[in-house]
């Protein structure tokens, strides 16, 4: 499978990073507002005073980080092309199987769609793999850690 | 002897699969213990906590997956070093720091652990906040593109520490009414989107194929040059492990992050770090699994455990009928020195098997991505369910792989985010016992804080770590404008 040929992105990334923390920041400083009162007399700190000054901080850390110089862009930072976004939304579609399927049969399922979007043909191996792997996975966490996996609506649980 | 071989073998097992910490398998495997006599049970989960302290950095250095949260740190160097073909010598270096680090923990716990008791018994609420500023002051240098970036991410994990209830007022905070956000967000469903989910997205992204994984040289005891490099961080690695292991409910976690920190900071070789610096997996592994006899330290001198494992381990020993506390040293001197030598042999065991097997799992490093890291997503998947087998979890580690992905093309390390979230909530209830302790006006507070002479030198050297970077990049720039 050769490489993905999809161009690179060009490097603002300090102030697009610095952005997002300070929309996180003011976002999470105007969500303390919807916080409960607290009940009157509790004495030291109250809830919101903790979260507006982590909010106030990544506000001053973002500043900074505009601020800096902008690195010269990673050429190993290739844009996500058709397969790998297909690969991601594999990923996403993971939860709404697992309900239908369980955890094991989603994953068994994953491990065949994700290997053959990633490059592997071999159809026969793909399977094997899966389903090799898919056993091993019942056998550790089902049986030996007695975890009780997600069912789904066919197989029950 | 059995029993201490089971229990590494199952240690090093489950330390390396993400999401089922020693914690984990220790809680599951306690009720079999109960049929066990006291010295057999002690040294079954003795062997299990040592050994998959271990287990964490195989995962974390093969495919950048802690398998543990301790080895957050090992994956920051570890995983370099895999890329640069040299997986079996980061797995032989994890391994020897690894035992020297346990060994040196588990000599200091039979000679100076009454000692340590007392020590950690005069640390306070001031004293545990002034730790934990250190600590997220170390954020600052690990790993990524600049310190601004760290400190963010380790902000963002405060952040992320303050959902849920605040326990101080009974408040809800951020939970929107969902009920999996009432208990907050637990740290290894971000632990392993961090880590895991956002390395496989990225590899998605970039999708090289077979041809670009370099071979792994076959892992080896490391040589008398890598061990003379390394001895220097191995000792500090152990020291700041077994003191931190000491402190409770700070962990293995939090020295490893702080004694990788430490080392870089004294190392000869600083540029090597964030490229592959085989000290930079050697100080980590040392501190988390010297943390593992520290953190004995108070659990059974005191009867207070020093961490969430050893507080397991401590249900193990009451429901075997012993009852920890300064007594037991007077009392009870075979069940301890039972412990020490099954800590002792479990170092011993894990070291010869992690360097027979590594070979073996250094191999994981040649298996097709096509086949590895969509495994390495359904185990993630498993790992971020099984803990609280709730599904929230795993829409948790979703984001959080998004976000990990994010950070890698954004130059941002994951490491500080978990330190964060890791220590959010300790900073905040510290400052808040403290607020109480000393008052609510500042100059009260500043009064209490300098009756504390620990917590004294601990802003101290928290300050001067922030501050002399700045200060000798300045002094730099003015020799460099006179020249």
């Amino acid at each position: 499978m050769s490489v993905s040929t999809a161009p690179a992105r060009t490097s603002h990334v300090n102030r697009i990073s610095a952005a997002l923390a300070a929309l996180v920041a003011a976002a999470a400083f105007a969500g303390t507002y919807l916080f409960d009162p607290v009940p009157p007399g509790l004495p030291g700190l109250g809830a919101v005073e903790f979260p507006r000054l982590i909010c106030v901080i990544i506000l001053g850390l973002a500043v900074l980080l505009a601020l800096q110089e902008p690195g010269a862009p990673d050429p190993d930072n290739v844009a996500p092309d058709g397969p790998a976004l297909a690969i991601w939304g594999c990923c996403l579609l993971f939860l709404p199987v697992m309900a239908l399927v369980g955890l094991l049969g989603a994953g068994a399922l994953f491990l065949v769609a994700a290997g053959w979007i990633w490059g592997e043909r071999r159809i026969p191996l793909l399977l094997a793999v899966s389903g090799g792997l898919t056993l091993a996975l019942w056998l550790v966490f089902v049986k030996a850690f007695r975890l009780t996996l997600p069912g789904g609506l066919v197989f029950g649980g | 002897m059995m029993m201490v071989v089971l229990g590494t073998v199952l240690g090093i097992f489950v330390g390396a699969l993400p999401g089922i910490s020693g914690s984990t398998t220790i809680a599951l495997m306690l009720p079999m213990t109960i049929a066990m006599g006291p010295i057999p049970a002690i040294c079954f989960l003795g062997a299990i906590y040592c050994a998959a302290n271990f287990g964490g950095s195989i995962t974390a250095i093969l495919v950048n997956a802690p398998g543990d949260p301790s080895a957050s740190a090992t994956a920051l160097e570890g995983y370099k070093m895999a890329e640069k073909g040299q997986a079996g010598l980061a797995l032989g270096m994890s391994a020897v720091s690894s035992a020297i680090g346990g060994i040196v923990s588990v000599i200091v716990l039979i000679f100076a652990a009454p000692m340590l008791a007392r020590a950690a018994y005069s640390f306070g609420p001031p004293e545990y906040f002034a730790l934990a500023l250190f600590g997220l002051s170390m954020c600052a240098a690990i790993g990524g593109d600049s310190a601004a970036k760290n400190l963010i991410a380790a902000a963002l994990g405060l952040l992320i520490a303050t959902v849920g209830m605040d326990l101080t007022t009974g408040v809800e905070r951020y939970a929107f009414g969902v009920m999996e956000l009432s208990d907050g967000i637990g740290f290894v469903p971000v632990l392993i989107g961090l880590f895991a989910v956002g390395e496989m997205l990225d590899q998605a992204a970039r999708r090289y194929g077979k041809a670009q994984i370099i071979f792994a040289d076959a892992a080896r005891v490391p040589g008398w040059a890598e061990m003379k490099k390394c001895m220097r961080s191995i000792w500090i690695g152990s020291g700041i492990g077994t003191f931190i292991g000491a402190l409770p409910a700070l962990g293995a976690t939090t020295a490893a992050l702080i004694g990788y920190n430490e080392t870089r900071r004294w190392s000869k070789h600083k540029e090597e770090f964030g490229k592959g610096s085989i000290e930079g997996v050697a100080g980590p592994e040392a501190a988390n699994n010297a943390a593992v006899g520290g953190s004995m330290v108070p659990t059974l001198a005191l009867g207070i455990p020093g961490s969430a494992t050893t507080a397991i381990i401590l249900a193990g020993l009451i429901v075997q009928g012993i009852r920890p506390g300064p007594h037991l040293f007077t009392e009870q001197p075979t069940l301890l020195y039972a412990v020490f030598a099954s800590m002792l042999a479990a170092n011993i065991f894990y070291l010869v098997m992690g360097l027979s097997m590594a070979r073996l799992f250094a191999r994981i490093s040649l298996i097709p991505p096509a086949f590895l890291w969509p495994a390495v997503f359904v185990l993630s998947v498993i790992g971020a369910y099984g803990p609280n087998q709730s599904l929230g979890d795993v829409y948790v580690m979703l984001a959080a792989g998004v976000v990990g992905f994010l950070f890698r093309r954004a130059g941002f390390s994951p490491a500080p985010l978990i330190m964060g979230l890791v220590l959010g909530g300790m900073v905040e209830e510290t400052l808040k016992q403290s607020l109480i302790i000393f008052g609510d006006d500042a100059g009260s507070v500043l009064a209490g804080f300098l009756g504390r002479p620990i917590a004294l030198v601990l802003f101290a050297v928290t300050a001067a770590g922030l501050l002399w970077p700045v200060a000798a990049r300045l002094f730099r720039g003015r020799r460099a404008a006179q020249a």
